[in-house]
Formats: C-alpha cells, structure tokens, sequence
C-alpha cells in the first residue's frame, strides 16, 4: 500500500493554510483568467509562471496547478454564456451550453458543466494515481503515424458534429484548413500565405479564430435577428428551479459523464490533440446513442456533460506523460514542465522517484483542486448565471469589448484582433448561409496538425503507406477509424434486423399464450 | 518598385533616427545612465529556455542591486522571435530597452522578412552556448557513436529528428551526416514533446536535443546518448564525446547573448558590459550555467557582433547547401 501513504503524505503536505490559501487563489484566478475570452488555460499558466518565483516548488506547483483548473472551468462559463470557447475542446461546450442559457437554463448549464467537471477530474485522478505507469507505455507508443490517424479519428466525429447538412459541414471543414495552412510549412520551411508578413509566420492562431467566429458572430447574428429589440425578454430565472438543473437534465448528463471520463482521461495521456479529440468524440458518441440526436446543437444537457467531462479528464491525463516521462503532452504543459526546470527539477522518468514529495504533493493538490473548484463554483454561479438575465442591448457592446480584449491579451497583437473581427463576419455568414462554425475552427485545429503528423510519418516511412499497417498500435487505430465509418452505416441496419426479430418473437408468443390460453380454456 | 521602397525605407530611417538623435536622448547625461525604468524583451513564451535566462539575468540585476531601476520584464512572443526582437528595433537609439539572443535571432530573419538582421542591434555580450545532445532509444544496442555509424551504414538511410527546418537542430544532423559520410531523412518536429515521445515509440533512429530536457530521458536509461556537440564534455555526462573528438566542423550552438536596439548610445553599452561581468561572476549565474548545462562562452562587445556574423554567415551557407532555404 505505498500507493496510498505516498498519496497521503502528498495530500497532508499540501493541507498547510498557505497551500489552502494558495489553492484557491489559484482556482479563483484561474476562472477570472479563464473567463476573459481569449485566455484559456495555457495563457493562464504562461501568465502565472513568473510569479511564482518567490515561492517554494510545492507551493508554487500547487498554484499553478489549481490556475490550470480554474481556468478550464472559466473557459466553460464564457462558452455557456456568451458563445465564445477558449479552446478547441471547450467547442462542444458552446454548441449546447449557450443554447440552454438562451433558453434561461444558464445556471443548470453551469451546474452541469461544474459537476461533470468534479467528476470526471476526480475520476481523472484517481486513474492518475492508480495507472499512471501503465498510461504511460500508452504514450511511449505514439509515433507520428498513429497521431496522424488520431487526429483523423477527431475529424471523422467532426462528421457527427456536422450532421445531416453535410456538405455544408465539409465545406466549413475546408475553410478551416484553409486557414491552417497559413504560415510556415513544418516540413519544407517555406511561408505559405503569409505575404511578407511576419505576424502570420505562425499562421493563424486559433483563439481569435474562435472568438470572432462564436462569440461575435453570434452577437451579429441576434442583432440581425433582432432579438435586441424584441419586447420579450428571452431569458427568465424564477427561483430555486432555474438554478438547479431539473430530474430530466440530471438523468440526461450522468451516463455522458461516466463515459465522457475514461474516454478523456485515455486521450489526454496522448502528447498532441488529446483534449480536442476527446471532447468530440464524447460529442459524436453521446450524439450517436441518444434517443433525441436531433435536440443537439439546440441545448442537449448530454452533449455539454459528455464532452465537460472529457475535457476535463484529459487535462488531468496529459499530467500522465509529464509526470511519468517528463514529456509535455499539451502547451499547458509545457509551461508547467518550464515551470519544472525553473525550480531545479529534472523532468523525466525518475521525477517521481527522484521527488516524491513534489509529484505526489502535485497529486494530492489535483484531488483538493477539483474538491476547491466545486465549491467555489457552487457560491458563484447564481452570480455567473445573472450574466444570462442582462438585456442583449447592454450585453453585446461589453461582449465586443471583451472579445477585442481577449483576442489581443495572448500575444498583445493588433493583427489578432483584426483577425477577431473579420472572423466576427464570417461567422455572421455562416450562419446565415447554415455552414457550420464548429467545424471550421475545430479544423483549423486539427488540419495542421495532420498534415505535420502525416508528413512526418511519410518520411519515416519513406514515402509509402505501409507503415500503418505495420505497426501494432496504428494497426488498432485504423480498426477503430474504420469500425467508425462502418458502424454508424450498420448500426441501423443491426438494429431494424433486430428490432424484426423482437417483433417477431413476440406476436409468435402472444400468439402461442394465446394459443394456451384457449388451450386452458378448452 | 522595389527601388523606391528602399529609397522611401532609406528616408524615412534617416529621419527617424534624426529626429531620435534631436530628441531626449542627446540631451540625457551619460553619467545619469540608467535613471529610468528598463523595459526587457523577452522574444519567447514563459518556460522556454530564453526565458528562464533572462529572468534569472534580472533576478540577479535585482539581487546585487546592480539596476537602480525598476525591470519590466515581457514576454513579447510571436513570428519565432519576429515580434518580440522586431519590437526592440523599432526603439532604435532608447537605452531603455534590452534583450536576450538565442538561436532564432540568426536563423528567423534567413526565414522570412523580419525587417531586422542580428547587424542591426547593438551587442551587449555573449555569455553562454546552447549544445545538443545526440541520442538514440535505448532498446537499440547502439552505445556508442562507432556503433551508430555501423548501424547508419547498415541501414543505408537512417531517420533523424529534430525542431524545425531552418533551425539549429537541422543543421547538426545534416552536418553529422555529412561528415561522417551517412545518408539521413531529417524529420522535423514543432514541439519537443512529440519529438521524443516519437523516439521512444520507436518510428526515429536519433533526435538531437537540448541537454536540459533530455537528461531525465537518459538518466533513466530510456536514451543512449552518443554524442555532445559542445566543445567541452557535458559535465554531467563526462563519457560523452564531443564533435571534437571525431573532428567534426561547424556543429552550431544557440548564442545566449544580450542586445541593446540600433544606435544605442556608447555610454549605455559600456554601462551593460561593466555590470554583465558582475552578473557572470555571481555564484547564482555559475549555479544557473550548471542547472541548465549551458556552455560558458564569454565575449564582450564588438568581439559578440563579430561572432554573431560569423555564426550567421555559417548558418546561412549550410541552409543553403542543404536546401532549406
């Protein structure tokens, strides 16, 4: 049971006040940084990093730490309340989560995303504690070919996320890899679009991408739509039965968290897409198995809880490869692991011998975070929630501000929020002409992503294909890619043969009983 | 076309650093130098290894008390160091503003138009190199660099990784190759991260890595590390051998350095160099070198410009004999 004293002895090594004390500034700050659009969770630590100088290496992890938590969650609140996710992975988050705070169920909304959260990054740690090292021969087996057919496992659920309009959908897919193929080309070196430009030799970022695409498209859109001046306030919260969520919500968000968890936690212990990939996949699942897929995308609490829960597992799972091999699995985590060398530690597969007492007190800190994380959140919401109740005319200016705010803090760049405003109008035509946002931006991530990973595994391999086949792992995920294609076209097939078959065997036995019936009878 | 932007560039420079010189600075006493506050660029995000030197540079500075000043630190990102050195030239002639040197300084503008060469600034000092640390997954056999050269000739091609294209780590691979007459396919990476979990996962022969953050790979005999290409053994890691040893030429290092803008005022330069060589004697600089395994390489001055063009023009020759740009 060395498991558990380590465990222990890293939860009552931080249970000091001042760790208490740091923790939840940590969260509180997180969720304040979390919730400017814009500055998600690696800002957020980017930001936070120099500060902790002044402090000792347990201390300061566990603030950094509790910045990152906190500023998943904040990503949360500004895409359930005003449309604008921080991240890729917080997409799924706007497209149920704003719906349901526009129909005044901000608060359920919140509530579910909290509790999905806890859940699964408790879950989440409770798998880090237990199966790290197992997780982490998981990551020693992603070369660049299976990363590839990762990320094209994330853009065949892109399919799902588009639905029935799919040739919109594969057109918003092209436009975003379009846009990300902007900058210079990791394979050969050469600048592609940027016209002499040395703003865009990094291409374009995703954050203003994503802000203007959501958060001030859809500010456009309402105007458009004239919601501002409609008479009717849209939103209204009487009581204690607009802030917690109702039986039905709470029915409809439980399985999606249960499997949104494993699910994320799986992903994020692999370097690369994992909590994008995550989140869409819990999407497209809870999508595929839902009785009602046609509610999604208009405020279906099990497409906000899968993909929360997913989400927030893989943050905790990208701790794994980190911890355990002292390899950043996500950007966040590589500032953590700058963080790590600042502080005299040497990051590799010996750190969690070599200092028990920093990577369990890491630990122990994740299981008081999520704990600190829920409580405060429960205080705030009904705060957070009255965001949802201001008119749209005095709402949509302070959006605009905070987007243009958002989208120049990250770089301190005035082309970003030009980006940010342009993408502001975009989105307004997508909408108008039913292409799908979503998808662009999730493109835009994943597009780059794949060509790199392709080309890189086509180098490897010397120009040929095979070596998908060769290897075990990639092997797997080409079967799970294909089984993915095929099952959706099946499934309905599987399910009308066997739906026959039921009903089938059941005339033939209400026949036979009454058969016997009139067999008694006589 | 192009005539008249470098006659109207040429114009309004002039201008620009006319109207610098008639302004505030000329009148501004050199014996009063520094009474303001600093504002130091960091061209990269947090974390990074520019970054971890530069803060601690101006944990020293604050320390010792050597900058009676307040130092704003920021970290200006973006463009692979575009952004944040693009906005120390553009504070041509303010000795208020400083900031540190590393690989991309040289090999960014050779990538795109920057607006800036390394010839623009004005060079404080070098203090230390970056080296790299050739390694191989441990579950190969090869241990040692004649066994990987067998191996490379086995195989006829062997895959190599590395950050970038037009980059530092490109380069020590293709020279390696080169000289040691083995054919490579050079896989480049974005993150380090990916790099090394793609080594492990068996689909790379070698990668090239900053000691730092490879070390903890090799302590836990996950890697083999074969080769160092400092001039000096890695302390660390003594039984390494250097490029030296085999007498290979032109294994490029990342210079840690630090600039002031174009046209800074002599005064301010000569200020900089009296106080590095105090920060270079302190025991938390010595203990920084040792934590980060960097190369202590000292030049003041015009000895760092003159070094920096040679780097440069080192760079630029082999990108361009190799192709990459």
């Amino acid at each position: 049971m060395d498991l558990f004293s380590d465990l222990l002895h890293g939860i009552a090594s931080v249970l000091s006040p001042t760790t208490i004390a740091l923790l939840a500034l940590g969260v509180l700050v997180g969720m304040l940084v979390g919730v400017i659009p814009g500055l998600g969770p690696s800002a957020g630590l980017a930001i936070l990093l120099p500060m902790t100088f002044g402090l000792d290496s347990v201390g300061a992890i566990v603030l950094l730490a509790a910045v990152y938590y906190g500023a998943f969650y904040g990503n949360t609140i500004t895409s359930v309340l005003i449309n604008a996710p921080g991240d890729a992975a917080s997409v799924p988050t706007a497209l149920e989560g704003y719906p349901m705070a526009r129909r005044g169920r901000a608060a359920p909304a919140l509530i579910i995303a909290t509790i999905a959260s806890f859940v699964a990054g408790t879950a989440a740690v409770v798998m880090l504690t237990l199966a790290a090292p197992a997780a982490a021969s998981v990551t020693s087996n992603f070369g660049p070919p299976e990363l590839f057919l990762l990320v094209l496992l994330g853009l065949i659920t892109l399919v799902m996320l588009v639905g029935r309009n799919w040739v919109r959908g594969a057109l918003s897919v092209v436009l975003g890899f379009a846009i990300g193929t902007v900058g210079i080309d990791i394979g050969g070196g050469e600048q592609r679009y940027t016209f002499g430009s040395t703003e865009l030799i990094n291409g374009i970022p995703f954050i203003p991408v994503a802000i203007g695409l959501f958060g001030l498209g859809e500010i456009l859109w309402t105007l458009y739509n004239g919601v501002h001046a409609s008479t009717r306030d849209p939103i209204k919260v009487r009581g204690k039965s607009g802030f917690w969520p109702n039986r039905t919500e709470w029915r409809e968000s439980r399985g999606p968290i249960l499997r949104g968890a494993p699910l994320g936690f799986g992903m994020g212990v692999i370097p690369g897409a994992g909590a994008t990939v995550a989140s869409l996949m819990s999407y497209s699942v809870e999508k595929s198995i839902s009785k009602n897929p046609e509610r999604f995308g208009k405020g279906a609490p099990a497409g906000l809880a899968g993909p929360e829960a997913a989400n927030n597992a893989a943050a905790t799972g990208s701790m794994v490869p980190l911890l355990t091999l002292g390899i950043p699995g996500s950007a966040s985590t590589a500032v953590l692991l700058g963080g790590f060398l600042m502080w005299g530690l040497q990051p590799g597969p010996l750190l969690m011998e070599q200092n028990p007492e920093f990577a369990w007190g890491l630990i122990g800190s994740m299981y008081l975070g999520n704990v600190m994380l829920l409580a405060i959140n429960i205080f705030c919401i009904p705060m957070f929630a009255a965001v949802a109740r201001i008119s749209l005319p005095t709402l949509a200016p302070l959006i605009i501000v905070l987007c243009a705010f958002g989208a120049f803090t990250v770089n301190g760049s005035i082309v970003e929020v030009g980006i940010m405003f342009a993408c502001g109008f975009i989105g307004f035509f997508m909408r108008m002409y039913g292409l799908s946002p979503a998808a662009l931006v999730i493109a835009l991530v994943l597009g780059p992503l794949a060509e790199e990973t392709l080309r890189q595994t086509l180098i490897i391999s010397g120009g040929s294909f095979g070596i998908f086949l060769v290897r075990t792992p990639s092997l797997l995920l080409l079967c799970t890619a294909a089984a993915l294609c095929v099952l959706p076209l099946v499934f309905p097939l599987v399910k009308r043969a066997f739906q026959r078959g039921l009903d089938r065997r059941r005339s033939r036995s209400a026949g036979e009983s009454a058969e016997a019936g009139h067999a008694d009878r006589s | 076309m192009r005539k008249i932007c470098c006659v109207f560039a040429t114009a309004s420079l002039v201008l620009a650093t006319s109207a610098c010189g008639a302004g505030t600075l000329a009148e501004e006493d050199a014996e009063d130098y520094p009474d303001q506050e600093l504002d130091w660029t960091i061209a990269f995000g947090p974390g990074g290894g520019n970054d971890i030197m530069s803060r601690t540079m101006v944990e020293i500075l604050e320390n010792e008390e050597l900058y009676p000043n307040d130092i704003v630190v920021e970290n200006r990102e973006g463009g692979s160091g575009a952004t944040g050195w693009g906005h120390v030239l553009s504070q041509s002639g303010d000795p208020y503003t400083i900031s540190t040197t590393s690989g991309s300084f040289l090999t960014t503008p050779l990538q795109a138009d920057t607006g800036w060469t390394h010839e623009d600034f004005t060079g404080v000092g070098l203090f230390a190199t970056d080296d790299t640390l050739f390694v191989v997954p441990s579950d190969s056999d090869i241990e040692s660099w004649e066994d990987w050269l067998e191996f490379a000739e086995d195989e006829g091609t062997v895959t190599v990784g590395g950050i970038g294209t037009v980059n530092v780590d490109f380069i020590i691979q293709a020279e390696l190759a080169e000289q040691a007459g083995y054919e490579i396919d050079y896989v480049p990476f974005n993150e380090e991260g990916q790099m090394q979990s793609a080594l492990l996962s068996g689909t790379l022969d070698a990668t090239v890595s900053n000691p730092g953050s490879v070390l903890g790979q090799v302590e836990a005999e996950e890697v083999t590390p074969l080769l160092y290409t400092g001039e000096e053994p890695l302390e660390v890691l003594p039984d390494v051998p250097t490029g030296g040893d085999f007498d290979y030429e032109n294994l490029v290092s990342m210079p840690r350095g630090l600039i002031l803008p174009p046209d800074a005022p002599d005064h301010a330069r000569e200020w900089w160099i009296d106080t590095m060589q105090q920060v270079v004697e302190t025991e938390e600089w010595q203990q920084y070198l040792d934590d980060n395994h960097l190369t202590e390489d000292v030049r003041w001055g015009d000895d760092f410009e003159a070094y920096l063009e040679e780097s440069a023009t080192g760079l630029e020759e082999t990108l361009k004999e190799h192709g990459a740009i």
